[in-house]
């Protein structure tokens, strides 16, 4: 009986888990067997309504995939005429949005913005040790997974460079 | 509302800090008070560690993790009884024929070492009794007697100890990922990261550690080994075993692991700089390839620092704890890095 109730507990988070990241862009391309794999590397967070998940300019190893909730991303700008600083709302972020993804690679990395829990949110983390043990045990799918990254990582490089470019343009029209 | 918000977040964070470090002091307190727990996980870890890079081969050439580990730990103990059924007839032998031989060796270093002393007190012409041939005698006869007694004794009281390690070390392989995942869980969501990469990298450098460490005491046997039976030394093989084992101590074991041999060539009138010159090459060998290429690499502690900790260690628990200190100091030195790491740069 509590082998049963124990066994049903964790499996009703683990297929809640298996269904997210199923239709996630990160493990896009991978097999249902290999996605149960992916399964047992994977870490559930819970956090309160107002709670913190990450902070700028921290060290961050990993990234977050939303199961349930609501996140707002923003980041703290220095004020001028007071000492505390002043937070800037950048986006909100629903269920199956990833963010944090660059930590996954970048050793060191410190978070760009801050992360918090708009409401009850329940989040799917995967961090660099996991990465690690992926490519050690199952270095298949841990490159599935690294080729997906590389890929989202390069379209925002190449996005940003054009962004990079327009804003040249656009000085250089300014100052002409 | 914010603030009073903020203060309750807190405050469940703190009690979850509370509850997690409950945990760890309590399963702590259970390892160093039940008789035997401690050694049966430590071998239980050193088993781990030693066979997970082959469970991980054989799940990456497609085995599940289960069906991995219960066949790699079948090959292995089958291996391991197969060499303990081939050797024992071998190495009984050898401990009978030097538990016999035993008294004349005390009796020759004893005369050994009073030789030395009247040469010492003629040299420097001393008053003082030196008295070190007698206080040799008393310390060999408890050493032997230690070792020859206790040890049977301590293995016969010690088979849950034997037996249970490594049914352990098959559940630490098997659902380690899931054990790891349900502490983690308990963890406050402030510390999540910080703790999950402490584990990372202690669970990494304890496996290289114990790995190179074994490979160390394997290749220092087996040169030992191949060298003694080469010169037809007695006794060869227990005193590779002995040197193996003793190689695991830094600094201070290989020393301990070459005096036995050496009193024997002496007793015997065997060519001593011979004997010294295969454990000393076994050494180099250690010292040039080994060392540098496995060791080095994974526990940067200063040599200072391996000698506090070995003798902490020896204080604390006996040549147990000289064996566990040095693994125990580079937990503390990852640990103690991290979280300074963690309270400089982790919180901006």
């Amino acid at each position: 009986m509590i082998n049963y109730l124990w066994d049903n507990l964790f499996k009703k988070s683990e297929d809640a888990v298996f269904k997210a990241i199923s239709n996630n862009i990160i493990f896009e391309g991978l097999s249902r067997s290999e996605l149960k794999t992916v399964v047992d590397f994977l870490h559930v967070r819970h956090y309160r309504h107002g709670e913190l998940i990450f902070r700028q300019n921290e060290i961050g190893v990993g990234m977050y995939i939303i199961l349930k909730g609501k996140v707002d991303i923003f980041i703290e700008k220095a004020n001028n005429t007071s000492k505390e600083p002043k937070d800037e709302f950048i986006t909100r972020l629903e269920e199956n949005d990833i963010m944090g993804e660059i930590s996954l690679i970048e050793e060191n990395s410190r978070r760009t913005a801050s992360a918090k829990a708009l409401v009850e949110v329940q989040l799917i983390g995967f961090f660099q040790p996991d990465l690690q043990n992926l490519l050690k045990s199952n270095p298949e799918i841990g490159s599935k997974i690294l080729l997906k990254l590389s890929q989202i990582l390069g379209r925002r490089l190449a996005e940003t460079a054009r962004k990079i470019s327009e804003l040249k343009k656009q000085i250089d029209s300014l100052k002409a | 509302m914010v603030h009073i918000q903020q203060s309750r977040l807190k405050r469940i964070e703190i009690l979850k800090l509370i509850i997690f470090l409950g945990i760890i002091s309590a399963a702590l307190t259970v390892l160093l008070r039940v008789e035997n727990m401690l050694l049966s996980f430590l071998l239980a870890f050193v088993l781990k560690y030693t066979l997970a890079p082959v469970v991980n081969w054989a799940e990456r050439q497609g085995l599940a993790r289960s069906i991995s580990t219960l066949t790699v730990f079948t090959l292995f103990f089958v291996t391991i009884g197969g060499l303990f059924y081939w050797t024992l007839p071998f190495v009984s032998e050898q401990i009978t024929a030097f538990q016999y031989e035993l008294p004349r060796y005390i009796e020759g270093t004893k005369e050994l070492i009073f030789d030395i002393e009247s040469k010492i007190e003629e040299t420097i012409n001393t008053s003082m009794e030196l008295n070190l041939s007698a206080q040799t005698e008393t310390l060999m006869v408890s050493w032997t007697k230690s070792i020859f007694e206790d040890i049977p004794q301590f293995l016969s009281k010690s088979l849950t100890t034997i037996l249970l390690a490594p049914f352990f070390a098959y559940f630490l392989l098997k659902d380690s990922r899931k054990v790891q995942r349900a502490l983690l869980d308990i963890v406050p969501n402030s510390f999540f990261e910080l703790v999950l990469s402490l584990q990372h990298q202690i669970n990494e450098q304890m496996g290289q550690f114990i790995r190179a460490r074994l490979l160390e005491a394997v290749i220092v046997g087996s040169i030992v080994w191949f060298g003694l039976s080469l010169i037809n030394f007695k006794f060869a093989y227990i005193l590779a075993l002995f040197a193996a084992l003793t190689n695991l101590i830094p600094y201070i074991g290989p020393i301990i692991g070459a005096v036995p041999a050496i009193i024997i060539a002496f007793i015997n009138g065997a060519p001593v700089i011979l004997v010294i010159g295969i454990y000393a090459f076994a050494q180099l060998i250690d010292m040039l390839f080994i060392i540098p290429l496995v060791v080095a690499k994974i526990v940067n502690l200063h040599p200072v620092s391996v000698v506090i900790a070995i003798i902490i260690g020896a204080q604390l628990m006996g040549v147990l704890g000289m064996l566990v200190s040095i693994p125990a100091a580079s937990v503390l030195k990852v640990t103690g890095q991290n979280v300074y790491h963690h309270l400089i740069n982790f919180r901006a």
